[in-house]
């Protein structure tokens, strides 16, 4: 009957077809949108990137290559940096010429050293990813299952135990949990290395360097995790106490589904949405804990080439660590919203 | 075959079900209703394995105590033996999958291995036989209306073919069209079944169940078939829930119940709000017993029969203007008499009050049981009347206060300044004004409305049982005489106040009466709940009466005669379809 009218509506030439055509179009201007919030956010941190230094006061090149550097810079690199930085021209050209060359990679030069921006920091990334990544999926992943199994026993002793001891550790800031384990495993009782994320010049190969990357990796993962897992614990726990009480848990107990599909499936799956928002906004929060843990443990890894970069002025390097990092965080919020949609039907076809 | 024996369940100090038994057999189908509180869903869940706290007492499925299982023979029972149907509340089913996976978990959660392409296709016949496509399977929750989700919520509750099936609400959150529908539906699977329906609808209750519990405060208060209970209903907290529940023949305005429920009383649990209690029944539970065509618990048994006429006569001479009378007038019920002039409705009134004397012979007036032979004080303190015309019935040389207190004085009760006391907080009940200058006007000075409620409050000022109103408003305004019958009903609300109403305006008698009783030439020739005599008059008197007041009803007469039972104040028959759907 509705059908009927819709059509009717549509006039005769508007069949079936042309709806669902139609509905394509929709879903995919839906999906438009999506990512156009995503674009907007970038063009406004290049453009913000593009900016900041310029409105600094005196020089420009003095603002993007600090006071010290400019010192010692010669009239010919003066010279190729106004014309690359297209100092002499307009502000609209010089924005021009800002994207053009950060679309063929280049982020600038860092005179500390002395290479690409970017190469520099790619050298250095894969470390702060290993470490940042396995940090993300072992905190969350620990987090979720240490709080579906705690919000399922509420008010018995295994949740009051995690939660008193969660809160506990949660309270004590990265660097210190770092420099408590290094003192502790590493000085103490020898069993973790005090710096560095591999043996220098061992030769390894294969699996004894992937053993031996583990071992230099364990103290600062174990930093960041133990810190971090709270966050996804509490909020895990939290949600699953009140997904417990909602009907569908008494629907599916009711069919005579086991203690596992209902903890799991049911109720962990729908506790699932708040955490992976939250875990998601955690990223940022993450990237500067893994800021300082590297510092602690010398980790070769982004955070410890930014702390070396503020150390040695070397702003070029900076800039490009800082826009690196706010990409990271949009990417991570876009696959946050990707994965959401994902897990809830609801999401997607509210969109 | 699923016996519940003494089942009592507490949360915290507060018992729940305070002793519930209960026998069904396969094809039994039993309504528990009663109002949000009362332990419905508890009784549910309790038979389901499903409540937190432990309950004491056995339910035993087949012999087998479903409370003494474990939770892992309980899980396994869930689902198989026993189901429920839930209410399609908003997060019934789990959002995040889909309506056919959420069915196919009720199979596979019973099945050791099972071939994936049987369990699909078993998960296709369900959708098939609650009336759902094939395509809404692949749905989310979200994606469905309201009724969908239901038909859902069914088909998973029918997954392992359970002995026995608990329908909780299983309409409530519908719409009437919809309601209608999912009722049809569930008719034709809940066959052969254990079934119990947990509702406070009582129409949903009376299409889907053979017999019907009340539940109240945790206990059973009556237990009998759905239609008997529901157009006869014994125990006054079933009539209460009765009157106000509206269905599509109700006549009368709605009434509720006074006060509010309350657990683990001493007691009778509904003393409190009883209008008939005894002072037994603030001390001793009734205990649910056999009476008549139906269990009750009540120390009183039920509604007690307030007054009793049997082959009453009175006569003027030869002329016999009231010619044997039958009737009875139950506690807390109106009875309207009705007929034209001269019928014998106001002597058969005055000779209940005692202003005609009653022939010799085979006829009695029972009041509370016992058989009346003369009236002393006591019996005015528990009858009175109000008259047609207020001013008249009022002397002349009594102002408010006097007229109003004169019964207490009568009685010889209270000091000058008590009575003054009790009549203030009277004339506050029948709403007016309490100052000294009102109580000192005479009944010239004040309107013929207020003169009815001052007569009112007279007659009410002793606290009777029983109100004989002889066409008490037909001298006022519509509005005034609107408020006064909206007063008695609240009284009769609050008090439990039965009330023989006689008048010949059939519309007015049709929205404050419980029964009707038309008199022709002093015998009652008709009478019956008042919506069915209203709308399937039988006597060719009442047909005429009718015919006078509404012309344009007049194809709908006699019906009532051909009707085989069915039908009635509720609708207890088989619904059609509202709408064209494959099954």
């Amino acid at each position: 009957m509705q059908d009927l009218e819709m059509r009717h509506l549509n006039g005769p030439e508007v069949g079936w077809d042309g709806q669902k055509a139609m509905e394509k179009a929709k879903a995919l201007l839906r999906r438009g949108t999506f990512f156009s919030n995503y674009i907007i956010a970038f063009v406004i941190i290049l453009t913000l990137n593009f900016v900041l230094p310029r409105m600094m006061p005196g020089d420009p090149l003095q603002a993007i290559y600090g006071e010290e550097a400019l010192l010692a810079m010669t009239p010919q690199l003066e010279a190729e940096l106004v014309s690359r930085l297209a100092l002499d021209q307009s502000i609209g050209q010089q924005f021009v010429a800002y994207i053009l060359a950060l679309l063929s990679g280049d982020l600038g030069h860092s005179y500390y050293y002395n290479q690409e921006v970017l190469s520099v920091i790619l050298d250095f990334l894969p470390w702060t990813l290993l470490l940042t990544g396995t940090a993300l999926v072992i905190s969350t992943l620990a987090g979720l299952i240490l709080g579906i199994e705690s919000g399922y026993r509420r008010g018995r002793q295994l949740d009051k135990t995690l939660l008193a001891g969660l809160m506990f550790l949660s309270g004590f800031p990265d660097f210190f949990m770092g420099i408590v384990l290094l003192l502790v495993f590493g000085v103490v009782m020898g069993m973790v290395p005090l710096s560095g994320a591999l043996t220098p010049y061992s030769g390894l190969e294969g699996l004894p360097l992937a053993l031996d990357i583990l071992h230099h990796l364990l103290a600062p993962l174990a930093a960041l995790v133990l810190v971090r897992v709270t966050s996804a614990y509490l909020l895990t726990r939290n949600t699953m106490i009140t997904t417990l009480k909602e009907n569908f848990i008494l629907t599916a107990r009711a069919k005579g589904c086991t203690e596992g599909q209902i903890k799991y499936r049911h109720a962990g799956r729908n506790s699932l949405l708040p955490v992976v928002t939250a875990t998601g906004l955690l990223i940022p929060h993450l990237i500067t804990g893994a800021l300082f843990v590297e510092i602690v443990f010398s980790y070769p890894g982004v955070g410890w080439l930014l702390y070396n970069a503020l150390l040695t002025r070397d702003y070029p390097l900076i800039q490009g660590i800082l826009l690196m990092v706010t990409v990271a965080v949009l990417l991570a919020n876009l696959l946050v919203d990707l994965l959401y949609s994902k897990l809830d039907p609801r999401v997607s076809h509210a969109r | 075959m699923l016996e519940i024996c003494d089942l009592k369940v507490s949360y915290d100090e507060t018992e729940i079900l305070a002793g519930v038994d209960l026998d069904l057999l396969r094809g039994d189908s039993l309504a528990i209703i009663g109002e949000s509180g009362a332990g419905k869903t508890t009784l549910g869940l309790a038979v389901m394995g499903l409540l937190e706290e432990r309950a004491s007492g056995r339910i035993l499925l087949d012999g087998k105590d479903i409370l003494s299982l474990d939770e892992k023979e309980m899980r396994k029972m869930r689902g198989k033996d026993i189901a429920m149907v839930f209410q399609n509340v908003e997060d019934a089913l789990d959002p995040l999958m889909t309506v056919s996976d959420q069915i196919q978990e009720a199979i596979s959660a019973h099945l050791e291995k099972g071939d994936p392409r049987e369990v699909d296709d078993r998960v296709r016949r369900l959708l098939k036989s609650v009336g759902l496509n094939e395509d809404k399977g692949g749905s989310f929750p979200h994606q469905l209306s309201g009724g969908e989700k239901q038909r859902a919520l069914i088909a998973m509750a029918l997954a392992n073919d359970p002995q026995v099936l608990i329908l909780d609400e299983p309409t409530a959150s519908l719409d009437a069209v919809t309601k209608a529908e999912i009722t049809c539906l569930l008719r034709e699977r809940i066959r052969e079944k254990i079934v119990l329906v947990i509702t406070h609808d009582i129409s949903t209750a009376a299409k889907l169940a053979e017999k019907m519990a009340v539940l109240y405060a945790g206990r059973i208060v009556e237990l009998g078939d759905t239609k008997d209970l529901l157009e006869n209903p014994r125990h006054p907290y079933t009539r209460g829930l009765i009157r106000s529940s509206p269905n599509m023949t109700t006549t009368k305005d709605l009434q509720g119940i006074p006060g509010r429920m309350v657990h683990g009383v001493p007691g009778c649990p509904f003393s409190d709000r009883c209008t008939q209690r005894i002072d037994r029944c603030r001390r001793e539970v009734p205990l649910l017993k056999e009476a008549g065509d139906r269990m009750i618990a009540c120390h009183r048994g039920g509604i007690v029969p307030l007054l009793e006429l049997s082959d009453v006569k009175t006569s003027f001479g030869d002329f016999a203007a009231v010619d044997g009378v039958d009737l009875t007038l139950y506690e807390g019920e109106t009875i309207a008499l009705v007929g034209e002039s001269g019928s014998g409705k106001t002597t058969l009134a005055k000779t209940v009050i005692g202003l005609f004397e009653m022939d010799d012979g085979e006829g009695e007036i029972r009041l509370e049981g016992e058989v009346l032979t003369r009236r002393g004080r006591d019996f005015y303190k528990k009858v009175q009347m109000i008259y047609q015309n207020p001013k008249e019935s009022i002397s002349h040389r009594m102002n408010v206060l006097e007229a109003i207190a004169e019964p207490l004085e009568v009685q010889k009760a209270g000091s000058p300044s008590e009575r003054r006391a009790i009549v203030k907080r009277v004339l506050e009940e029948v709403e007016l004004p309490t100052d000294d200058a009102f109580l000192k006007k005479y009944p010239h000075q004040i309107s013929g409305g207020e003169a009815q409620r001052v007569a009112i409050a007279r007659a009410l000022v002793l606290n009777p049982k029983l109100l004989i109103a002889d066409e008490p408003t037909s001298a006022l305004d519509a509005s005034v005489q609107a408020k006064i019958l909206k007063l008695l009903l609240n009284l009769q609300e609050k008090r439990g106040l039965a009330i023989l109403f006689i008048t010949h305006d059939i519309a007015l008698a049709r929205k404050v009466s419980d029964r009707m009783a038309v008199m022709l030439k002093g015998k009652i020739v008709e009478e019956g709940p008042t919506s069915d005599v209203t709308t399937c008059p039988v006597h060719p008197y009442t047909m005429k009466l009718l015919e006078v007041v509404a012309p344009h009803l007049a194809p709908m007469r006699g019906a009532r005669e051909t009707r085989d039972g069915s039908g009635g104040l509720w609708e207890v028959s088989e619904v059609p379809p509202l709408r064209a759907r494959e099954l």
